[in-house]
This record gives C-alpha cells, structure tokens and sequence, in this order.
C-alpha cells in the first residue's frame, strides 16, 4: 500500500468514526428536545466517545505503523485520522458543560499519542531487527493499548 | 534651618494625606437598609416570597440591591437621595435563606441574612385588628398585620388562605390591595370579614372561579366553617407549568441548521480526501470547518417560544393565566433576554433550571430582563402566571335527545373557536351579541391537537367549555413563536 493510500485510509476511517459519532449524538440530542430534557448529557457522552474510538484506532494503527512505514508517515496518517472530528468537538463542547480547558488537554493528549506511538514502533523495529517480526509485535503492542483503553474508560 | 523644612514639607504632606483621607471617608455615604420578608417570614418549599426593602443614605448615590435566593438573583439598581427613603418590594424564590446586598454602586456593599421558615403544613394567613387567632385543622396560621400583606400577587403563592377584616384592609396600601385582588381573581382562597358593602363589591368584581374562592363572613368563627367548606370542594387547580410545556412545539430550527452544516462539513471533507492527497489539506479542510462551525454559533438566531394558557368561567369579570416561556441556546455564552412587560411581574424559573439573574426596575417594581448562562441546545424556561381582564359570556339551554342551544350572552361579539362537550370537539362560529347555535352530541369529533385535549382534560366533567386562541400581539417582547389559549367554563343548567 503506498503511503498517501495509506493516510487516505486513515483520514477516511477518522471521517467515518466522527460521522457515527455526529449521527449518534444528532440522534439523542433530538429526542432530549422532544422530551425537554438535558442534551448536555448526550454531548458530554459524544466528546468521550469520540475521544475513546479515536485513542483506540491510533494505539491500533500507529504503533504498527511506526514499524513498518517509519515515523513521519505514520504520524501523518495518525493526525490525520484524529483531525476530521475537529468541527464536531467544536459543536460537542458548545453543547456540553466541559471547560474548553478539559477538552483542549484531551486533545492535546490524542496528538501527542499520534506523535509519539509510532516512535515506539521505529523503536521495536530498530530493537527486533525484523519488520516481518517488528509487525507482529507492533500489532500486539497497539491491540494490547487499545484494550488498555477499553477498559480504562469508565475510570 | 533644613531640617527645619523638611520638618514643615512634612506636616504638609501629612496633613494633605490625612485630609484627603477624610474627603475619601466623606466620600462613602451611609446607606441604612431594613429588609423585612412578607408573610412575617413563612412561606412554602418551591413557592414564591417578597422581601420589602428600605433604604436611606445620608447623601445623594448611585445604589444597588441583590437579592440572592437559591439560584435566582435579583438585581436592581437606583438612586438615593438625602432625607427621601424609597422602599421596595421584590418577588423571590422563598428559599430557606435569602441574602440581601446592599450599598452604593461603587463602595462596599453591606451583607444580610433573611430566613424564610419554611412550612410543611399549608399555611393560613389571619390579618384581623383584634389580634384573635383562627386555627384550622392541618394549617399553620400566621397573625398578619396590614404591612405584613405583600406587594406582589406572585407573593401570595406563599400561602393557602387568608382571613382579613375590614380594618385589615382599609390599611393596606394601592399595591397591597391590587395584588391582593389578583390573588383572588386568581382563585386565592381568601374570606374578608366585615367589609363595607363598597368594599365587598370591588372584591367581588375581582373574584374567580365562579366566586367559591372569595367568602365573605361576619365573624372569625364562620370564617373558618367557610374555609373549612371551600377546602372540602375541590377547586380548578391552575394550570402546571410541565402541562405547558408539553403545549409547545419542540423547536428544531437549531437542530436542523447543526444537522446540515455537519453533513455539508463531512461531504466536503470526503470529497477531499479523494481527491487531494496533500496532508496539508487533510489538515485545513477540519481547521476551516471549525472556524466555520464557531462563527455559525455566533450568527444563528436564538429562538425563543411562548405558550399561554388561560382559563375563566362564562361572564367572570377575570381569566387566570399561566404561562412558559421557552429560551433555545445556541453558543456557549452569557445571555441577557428581555421580559414581555405585561407577564414580568409574575416571572419565576420553572422548576430546576440554571441560575437566573433577573434585572429588577425599581421605577416600575417590576422585572425587565432576565441574564443565564446557555450553550448549544440548552433550553431554559421561564414561568409566569397572572390574570387578565375578559368579557365573554356563554348562556347555554338543554334540548332533548343530546341537541343543546349555546347562546353569546354576552354584550361583545365573540370571535369562531372550538366548544368542548363531553370530551367531543365541536366548531364554534363567531357569535353576535344574542346569537345562538346548536349543538349536537353525537356531531362531536375527538380532540386530536395537544390543546384540544388539555382543553378537554380541564373543562368541567358535566359542562361545556370553549376555548379560543388568544391573539398575542397586543403583549409586548413576545416571540415571533408565540401560542395562546383561553378556556372559559360554561355551567350548565
């Protein structure tokens, strides 16, 4: 795979992800209308889910990335899976009771994971010798993050 | 003979400090408030109080007044002048505790503590000169002199009933007596004991629901054998704000616009990621969009909506209303929103909502604005109640076999609108004075909108009721968006 199909992919599943995210959120914040109830609650649970699919598709990508393709393309392909949500955490946050502080760290900490985990696939692949090998232990490395972030979310 | 100087510049500069110094305190004026709540106190969770203030300043200031009671505020400010005291009387929540700020609107402000007793029991006002005491089985009475009596007829939701004398009030003020007649237009179960016929006219002109509310008694002791009575009967119950609110129209302008600028956004973000495979428009296409998303919040239009409801009985002089007022948000901000004039005496937040900051004219003693924080989809209501002046008059004559005659019995012509018998919708045309039409039962239709069946739901079980929209242009600041009931109970003979 070349390596801008290989950031398409990732700029295409990070469209995907804010679109079921945005339909989801659209969908709940029309029934709190109809019923008259809080939608600062479903935009709350948006920005974290949100957060949640996109820490979990880097840790998944990056740290395989990194081994295989290198440092500056897998950040490339990493940032550009998390930018597409920008416009909607815009709205989230308008419509959520989170301090723009609070949601500024968060992504801040999302950039700075699309930046530093395919580091440590440059690093395992420097460390194993071996990409077919660095592959494997990427991809073991990132699903291992991915469920460390899955269960770390109620936390 | 420097030292000598030095000595002297001093003294000088102590003596210009110290001077300025008393100019400084001479600056500060004085200002003495007495801040008393009305009821002698006592009110009920979840109702409305009044705190009347007075205020003198040894010299002329700009002044404010906060009045913070749970999560509402209100604020007003006003001038003061030597020697001319001015008093208000402001409608608040009656939380438990109510804390009063005081003092010019450049100086420190001075702090006082108001506890409201809040009582679980109703509570029975008893305004009477002699000082006797009225107990009924259940409440909790409280003896009333005349300035004890609020200003507000929103106050008034503090108690359950009332018994006042004749000399009780003969010393109630203009405003005192005007709110008082609200409150029994209002349905206020109120008994007034020896009035002067004069008096017992002008109160039974303001009187509503068919007059059960407002009794007339020659002594203590039938006074309370007629609240005892008036208690038994049941008693239209005012429209509930959450009833309101079911009456609107859930607004989705806001929804659809947000729903469409996203759609736009992820289609020209798919477009691009297909055809440009730079980073750097991966990157300025979601940046552009954001900018675009935060000036759309700040460009769109607030929406606000208001519903009305008001209900009468046939020939009263009177119609109580309640009615809600719904605020949309749409960015994230601080929002100052003007009140209809006409509904901001009476205007309460609706059950639990954000902190509301209301701006309270002391000219008029009245509400004008209301100031809360919102952000997108953030709907903030506002609640209001009252009465209004009405002249409709229906006359209605039995017939056999479920045909029955209704007849404008009234001086004023009547507009069309719906008759409501036996839970069945029948059209009412516009009625001349003396005009008749019949009504046949089983002609009815089912009441499909949500104010067909409110209307249905509280017209009287065995009578016929109409219901109009009410036009609500004549009501200043009212939304574009606005709706409007009246429902007015016909007995039947």
């Amino acid at each position: 795979m070349s390596e801008a199909l290989d950031r398409r992919l990732a700029a295409v599943t990070g469209l995907a992800l804010t679109a079921a995210v945005a339909a989801w959120w659209l969908g709940s914040t029309h029934l709190a209308l109809d019923q008259g109830s809080d939608a600062s609650r479903s935009a709350a649970d948006a920005l974290q889910a949100l957060w949640l699919v996109r820490g979990m598709a880097v840790a998944l990508l990056s740290v395989r990335g990194g081994a295989v393709r290198g440092w500056q393309h897998a950040a490339q392909a990493a940032v550009g899976l998390i930018a597409p949500a920008w416009p909607l955490l815009v709205l989230l946050w308008s419509a959520s009771t989170l301090s723009l502080a609070q949601v500024a760290l968060m992504e801040s900490l999302l950039l700075a994971a699309a930046l530093v985990l395919p580091l440590l696939g440059l690093g395992l692949r420097r460390a194993l010798k071996q990409t077919a090998l660095a592959d494997v232990a990427a991809t073991g490395v990132g699903a291992a993050l991915l469920a460390a972030l899955w269960f770390a979310r109620g936390a | 003979m420097a030292l000598r100087r030095l000595l002297l510049l001093g003294l000088a500069l102590g003596g210009l400090g110290g001077s300025g110094g008393f100019a400084h305190a001479a600056e500060q004026p004085r200002i003495d408030v007495v801040a008393a709540p009305a009821w002698k106190g006592w009110s009920r969770p979840g109702r409305t109080t009044e705190i009347d203030v007075r205020l003198n300043a040894d010299s002329a200031t700009r002044a404010t007044l906060d009045l913070v009671a749970g999560r509402q505020t209100v604020h007003t400010d006003f001038d003061l002048q030597p020697g001319r005291g001015l008093r208000l009387q402001m409608p608040v929540s009656a939380a438990a505790t109510i804390v009063l700020s005081a003092g010019p609107a450049a100086g420190p402000q001075q702090r006082r503590e108001l506890g409201i007793a809040q009582s679980e029991s109703p509570l029975l006002g008893v305004g009477l000169a002699s000082g006797e005491q009225v107990t009924l089985e259940g409440f909790h009475s409280i003896a009333l002199a005349a300035d004890d009596l609020p200003r507000n007829a929103a106050a008034y939701s503090s108690i359950d009933a009332l018994i006042v004398d004749a000399a009780t009030l003969g010393a109630l003020d203009q405003r005192q007596l005007s709110a008082l007649l609200e409150h029994a237009a209002g349905c206020g179960r109120v008994v007034v004991l020896n009035t002067d016929p004069r008096l017992r006219r002008v109160l039974e002109g303001a009187r509503g629901c068919g007059g059960q509310a407002l009794m007339s008694a020659a002594s203590p002791a039938a006074a309370k054998e007629m609240l005892e009575a008036s208690l038994a009967a049941s008693q239209p119950a005012p429209m509930a704000p959450g009833a309101l609110a079911e009456l609107a129209r859930p607004d989705r302008a806001v929804w659809n616009q947000v729903a469409v600028a996203l759609a736009v956004y992820l289609a020209v973000a798919a477009l691009a990621i297909m055809f440009f495979s730079s980073f750097a428009l991966t990157l300025l296409v979601p940046v552009l969009a954001c900018l675009a998303f935060v000036a759309l919040l700040q460009v769109l239009p607030a929406p606000s909506q208001l519903v009305v409801w008001s209900e009468g009985e046939s020939g009263a002089p009177q119609a109580r209303y309640a009615a809600w007022q719904r605020f949309q948000g749409v960015a994230r901000e601080r929002r100052r929103v003007p009140m209809p004039p006409q509904l901001a005496s009476s205007a309460q937040p609706c059950g639990t909502g954000p902190a509301l900051a209301f701006d309270f004219d002391a000219r008029s003693a009245r509400m004008t604005s209301v100031e809360f924080d919102t952000r997108l989809f953030r709907q903030v209501a506002l609640c209001y109640s009252g009465t209004f002046p009405m002249s409709r008059a229906l006359a209605i004559e039995k017939h056999a076999a479920g045909v029955q005659e209704v007849r404008n019995a009234g001086t004023k012509a009547l507009p069309a609108g719906v008759l409501l018998a036996a839970g069945r919708v029948h059209h009412l045309p516009a009625l001349d004075p003396g005009a008749r039409v019949t009504l046949v039962a089983q002609s009815g239709k089912s009441p499909r909108s949500a104010a067909l069946r409110t209307a249905a739901a509280r017209a009287p079980a065995d009578g016929v009721a109409a219901l109009w929209e009410l036009e609500l242009g004549g009501v200043a600041s009212v939304p574009a968006d606005s709706k409007g009931w009246l429902l007015v109970s016909v007995p039947v003979p």
